[in-house]
């Protein structure tokens, strides 16, 4: 079955013709080739593919693509101002919060979504590693994503941030 | 010039699965449900009916049109067992363990290659199962290769020192035991690739997460049966690797899948398919005692190790070959008379071994770490006073070992003192009696160790080769080509820094190359980056930066001595007139005016252009025989507690102290310790690969096999010392393999002495709640 | 034997969204051939990659997060009630649940992974009638009922009586979850929630306990304990309610209702733990909930 959708993606309205068996992540990356958005465990154990759902942190992969008909999503692509990298990328450059980098778009997601969300001072450590245990990582032990956020969070509130 | 940072962040990072070619067909491949079955029949009709699907690949196409899989490493010596089964890519007879492939679809699209892999029937005639080494060893056991007397695959047998006379100088020797569950490294990425055949050239290219290129190449162009010149692969960006994506395996199906077909191929591996189909690590047993003196000097060893090694790896002898450093390593930092070492491997229907962080080296220092704090606590000594009774002292090297390591130096006592200065132990054993009145049990575990790094044995395909490629380009920009992989491990950013600072280029004005089987060498594995493709660029750079002072001397009418550079700049002496950016420089050296410009001498010798091409080898394995070259040391002291009640164990505090010799990048060694920390604390309490009797894998997820998410990863506190190596180039040691070696052996300490009032000795991991529960509830009764 | 494929297709699928409720049910009434009611998909998926599930094509899907009155938390007549269809996270931030409930809050916060609890729905926790489902045990003992309707009408029935078994429940053919609707606990009761499993986050419960208790520092009136992953179906353990009615909750009281409730469950062996582990931590944990409620109501 064949199921015409409409999205906001990156800002951009888009009409895709998807199949009712097909999942978000296949649709955004094998329709829309944004293949910023990873697979790899396909059931939503590993947070690699996440992308924000108005405005909210999900994995693609235990979506379907017809049922986020209506929706604003959100990809890493989508955090860039042309080639100018979004602050919370900065902060994961800078803090070395990327090492293969695969698992770094899905964390920039959920990064971003709590750093948008969050007011008051600081986040809290525990904050931030509670709000990211749905994302794996194995090759930083979190040390410098957990910075990267924390940097991010203070950009934000000095005005760097869109 | 754009960053790899900037790429991968921008979400323009391209690996495996990014893939995407003209025509470009899918494979998926379909496993075994049994873990050793004949096969009876096999049909394909039923999926090769699916519209979409191209054609079916059997274990029995695998075998007409492919070799078996290539010997990569073969010891053999008197006394010693090493045995290699001849296997391919996929079996046309026999499967061995659950989940090994007997089938690929190739079809239009991912997902009818996986409808139609469901429609493939296969009748099995199901064999007994040999389920773990205990099992294979026993006399009668069914045996997993008909040509084999028994599943024994592997003993070596090793006389380092002299065992004897040490033990006859003991005051007393302790019986040591020690396990460790099956582990997987899991990248979040699986293994993928994108094979070509063309037809018309008779050349194969692949393009994928290949961590070897240069080996990998050899081994699929063996397999093929292709010529190795008409080979060519090409790694892209990489989603992690620890050693497990140098395989030349099912990629061989997705070659032969090109060839059959005259499409691009892809193949990208779920999850699932990654754990099931290995490669898998860890699985040993140690038994053995060790001799000691009342004061605590360390004395001997007589130690058996045993693997169950699953089946014979795809990389064949590769797996056995990690039986080296896990007897070997045992010797670690300190002073021993001597030892006498037993490594066995067997063979099970479990999926096969390969590389991962650690290889071995983590087992015998895990081993022996253990068994050094288990002989404090009976000599009644703190686990630091042992360690600084047995160091290698710092005015003591180069050292050579009894295990025939030549350790290159460090200041063993420094660096754990340093880890004092971080860690008031003192402060936490106070604490740890005080809770103990109250029922709260604080454990502080700590753990020294040498990371031997940078392999090179002979008779294996870890020979120590390794080639480095630095070339200035006309327009000034400088590209780096080596062996290394970037594996997310920092090979980009080692290289940038290191020939920017030789060359004195801008850093923005360096393009590490993508590593394709052009470059040789063995790639990034056993902590080799910084000791063999970083001394090999550098020494590239090195005498390109030769060239450079000679080039510009002659082009300011000076000499070498003059020449400065500095961010980009080329200068004479203190003349500011005489000034080149590396892009004016490069132009005039290259086209205008020109070489004939150059001196004649430099023309006469065929040293025009500016690229240099270099090989590097080990100063100190030639004439010792040393395995590794270089010996990075570190401190681990971990604090827990442990809920005896319900078995769960919390990280309290976590410091790490490395000397890794010179810095290349504080940053990349740092995200090395805190990701190797963390796995290690993954196999320290959760991590393992549970398989059934009958050799079933029951945990094969994400959601199943569990690895530390950040809630479970503690705060780790770092510190560095600085002795620079004298065997590489640049004074850096391997390191990337350390901070595992420590962690699962720091953590597993300090829950056995949080569990020290039950009389408990941690001698199994990982130390899952439900495994620490049941060694209290099996205590003597309450508290001693 | 399934034979092994890293991660299957997903079946061509019938994809159903109605808009209200009306449309839900009679498309449910009409609905030709095999179909499942679906709303986060968060289990729906998995099921089928890991080859749990198997339909063949053509199977329809009826997602009813189309149907607004699914959704959303309200506190109605003393009663607290929740839309089948409200996502975990909702409940997570709901103003309702984290004053009158927060026992439910606390168990949702440790349910999966934020992406998962922003899709998943607590609708489909309880269909799932996974044992280890972990909403079920606070519901449990906040003594919630669940109602679902067909076209032909609306039924309730407690909590308690709803799982049948793994995977089953006595939802009957062509009906939908409406609603869980519980009491709104007063200032007299206190109840509490943990769980156990092989990591701390974001992993698969091998026991969850809930715990309710209503009194005062000087005696316990009523009392209920709830556990997940210890049996077929999450469950009401009874037996220890009498140990501790009509007592002071001393030391000694709690100590032994915990020891009852624990010597009243049969769990299993499974791949994430043994029954003894299982029986030994029902026991440590009622015992250190019940006296966090005692805490509480003081």
């Amino acid at each position: 079955m064949k199921i015409t959708v409409h999205y906001t993606i990156n800002s951009k309205a888009c009409d895709l013709e998807v199949d009712a068996g097909e999942t978000l992540l296949e649709a955004l990356r094998n329709r829309l080739k944004l293949t910023s958005v990873h697979r790899s465990c396909e059931e939503g154990e590993c947070g690699a593919c996440t992308v924000l759902l108005n405005g909210e942190p999900v994995n693609s992969c235990l979506m379907l693509a017809a049922a986020a008909d209506g929706a604003d999503i959100l990809t890493t692509e989508g955090l860039m101002r042309g080639d100018q990298r979004h602050p919370i990328m900065d902060a994961f450059v800078d803090l070395h919060g990327m090492q293969c980098g695969f698992c770094t778009p899905g964390l920039l997601m959920t990064g971003y979504s709590l750093v948008r969300k969050a007011n008051g001072g600081d986040l809290d450590e525990a904050t931030i590693r509670q709000s990211i245990e749905g994302n794996l990582c194995r090759c930083t032990g979190y040390m410098n994503i957990v910075k990267a956020i924390q940097e991010a969070k203070r950009r934000k509130d000095a005005g760097d941030w869109w | 010039m754009e960053s790899r940072e900037h790429r991968l962040i921008s979400g323009r990072g391209q690996y495996a699965d990014d893939l995407d070619f003209p025509g470009m067909a899918h494979l998926v491949f379909v496993g075994s449900p049994h873990a050793h079955a004949r096969i009876v029949r096999l049909d394909v009709a039923e999926a090769e009916a699916v519209p979409g699907v191209i054609r079916v690949i059997t274990g029995a196409d695998v075998v007409e049109h492919t070799h078996p899989l290539p010997v990569q490493a073969n010891f053999t010596s008197p006394g010693w067992t090493w045995r290699l089964a001849e296997v391919y890519a996929m079996p046309a007879d026999k499967v061995r363990w659950h989940g090994e492939p007997v089938a690929a679809v190739v079809a239009e699209d991912e997902r009818t290659a996986r409808i139609a892999a469901d429609k493939i029937q296969v009748e099995y005639d199901p064999l007994p199962v040999v389920a773990g080494a205990e099992d294979a060893l026993k006399p009668n056991a069914p045996k997993l290769y008909d040509d084999w007397p028994d599943n024994k695959q592997v003993h070596l047998k090793f006389d380092f020192g002299d065992p004897d006379a040490a033990f006859k100088e003991a005051d007393r020797v302790i019986t040591v035991s020690n396990r460790e569950g099956r582990v997987t490294g899991l990248p979040i990425e699986g293994r993928g690739c994108v094979g070509h055949y063309d037809r018309g050239k008779g050349t194969l290219t692949m393009w994928g997460a290949f961590q070897t290129p240069y080996l990998q190449r050899h081994n699929i162009a063996a397999a093929m049966g292709l010529p190795e010149a008409r080979v060519s692969i090409n790694a892209v960006d990489i989603g992690g690797a620890f050693g497990l994506k140098i395989h030349a395996w099912k990629e061989n199906v997705v070659a032969l899948a090109s060839k059959l077909t005259g499409r691009y191929v892809k193949w990208f591996e779920p999850q699932r398919d990654f754990i099931v189909t290995g490669p898998h690590q860890r699985d040993v047993s140690w038994q053995g005692e060790v001799a000691v003196k009342n004061d605590g000097t360390l004395l001997g060893l007589r130690a058996t190790v045993t693997h169950d090694l699953g089946v014979e790896s795809t990389q064949k002898g590769i797996a056995a070959l990690s039986i080296f450093p896990a007897c070997s390593s045992p010797c670690n930092m300190y002073r021993w008379k001597g030892m006498h070492i037993e490594g066995i491997g067997a063979v099970t229907n479990k999926s096969f071994y390969c590389a991962y962080r650690g290889y071995g080296k983590d087992k015998g220092i895990k081993f022996i770490e253990a068994v050094i704090n288990r002989v404090a606590r009976e000599l009644n000594m703190t686990p630091e006073a042992i360690r600084f009774k047995n160091f290698i002292q710092p005015d003591e090297f180069p050292f050579k070992a009894i295990n025939n390591y030549v350790l290159d130096n460090g200041d063993y006592p420094g660096t754990l003192n340093r880890a004092l200065e971080m860690v008031d132990v003192d402060k936490w054993r106070a604490e740890q009696e005080k809770g103990r009145a109250g029922g709260r049990h604080i454990g502080i575990g700590i753990v020294t160790s040498i990371e031997p790094a940078g392999v090179a044995v002979p008779n294996c395909q870890m020979g120590g080769l390794t080639q480095a490629r630095v070339a200035i380009c006309p327009d000034g920009t400088v590209e780096v080509d080596s062996d290394r992989t970037e594996i997310g491990q920092g090979s980009e950013i080692s290289h940038v820094n290191i020939v920017s600072g030789i060359l004195g280029c801008k850093k923005e004005d360096v393009y590490v190359r993508p590593v394709t089987s052009e470059t040789i060498g063995q790639g990034p594995l056993s902590s080799r980056g910084a000791v063999w493709p970083a001394s090999a660029v550098a020494k590239a750079a090195k005498q390109l930066r030769a060239k450079v002072d000679r080039f510009a001397a002659s082009m300011f009418d000076a000499t070498v001595d003059d020449i400065r550079i500095a961010d980009g700049v080329i200068g004479c002496g203190k003349d500011t007139e005489k000034q080149l950016t590396f892009a004016e420089f490069a132009n005039k050296a290259f086209f205008f005016p020109g070489p004939r410009r150059l001196p004649k001498e430099v023309l006469l010798e065929h040293e025009q252009l500016l690229s240099v091409t270099t090989t590097w080898y080990s100063p100190s394995t030639p004439e010792s025989g040393s395995s590794y070259t270089t010996f990075c040391t570190s401190a681990d002291i971990a604090v827990v507690e442990v809920d005896t009640e319900t078995g769960v164990t919390k990280i309290l505090k976590y410091a790490h102290v490395h000397d890794a010799g010179t810095v290349i990048s504080k940053k990349v060694i740092d995200g090395q310790i805190h990701g190797g920390i963390v796995q290690g604390i993954g196999e320290a309490l959760m991590e393992e690969l549970k398989y059934d009797r009958n050799g079933q894998l029951l945990n094969t997820s994400f959601a199943e096999y569990l690895i530390p998410t950040a809630v479970e990863a503690p705060v780790i506190e770092i510190a560095h010392l600085v002795t620079p190596s004298p065997f590489s180039e640049t004074g850096a040691k391997g390191m990337g393999e350390a901070p595992i070696i420590g962690s699962k052996a720091v953590i597993l300490t300090a829950v056995e002495d949080a569990l020290s009032p039950f009389g408990i000795l941690v001698e199994d991991s990982p130390a899952s709640p439900e495994r620490v529960r049941a060694w209290v509830n099996g205590s003597k009764g309450d508290e001693q | 034997m399934n034979q092994f494929i890293g991660s299957r297709a997903l079946p061509d699928l019938v994809y159903h969204r109605p808009g209200t409720m009306d449309d839900l049910l009679g498309l449910v009434k009409g609905i030709e051939g095999e179909y499942r009611v679906v709303a986060g998909c968060t289990d729906f998926i998995p099921a089928i990659r890991g080859g749990k599930w198997r339909f063949a094509d053509g199977i329809n899907v009826v997602d009813i997060r189309g149907v607004k009155a699914l959704s959303g938390i309200r506190e109605e007549k003393g009663e607290i009630v929740m839309g089948a269809a409200t996502r975990l996270s909702d409940i997570l931030v709901s103003p309702v649940i984290r004053e009158k409930a927060p026992v439910l809050a606390d168990a949702v916060s440790q349910m999966a992974s934020p992406q998962v609890r922003n899709t998943a729905t607590v609708g489909g926790n309880l269909c799932m009638a996974s044992p280890a489902a972990d909403t079920a045990p606070p519901l449990l003992v906040l003594d919630a009922k669940v109602a679902w309707r067909t076209a032909d009408g609306e039924e309730t029935t407690p909590l308690n009586k709803f799982f049948l078994g793994p995977g089953a429940t006595v939802l009957p053919p062509r009906s939908v979850l409406t609603e869980i609707r519980f009491p709104a606990p007063g200032p007299d009761e206190a109840a509490r929630r943990t769980r156990m499993g092989q990591r701390t986050a974001f992993v698969c419960s091998i026991i969850s306990v809930a715990v309710w208790l209503r009194g005062g520092p000087e005696k316990i009136e009523a009392a209920r304990i709830a556990m997940g992953a210890v049996a077929p179906t999450p469950i009401l353990i009874t037996a220890a309610e009498s140990v501790l009615i009509g007592k002071k909750p001393n030391e000694a009281t709690l100590a032994e209702a915990a020891k009852t409730a624990a010597s009243n469950i049969a769990p299993i062996d499974d791949l994430r733990a043994t029954a003894d582990y299982r029986k030994s931590l029902a026991e440590t944990l009622t015992r250190r909930l019940l006296a966090a409620c005692v805490g509480d109501l003081a």
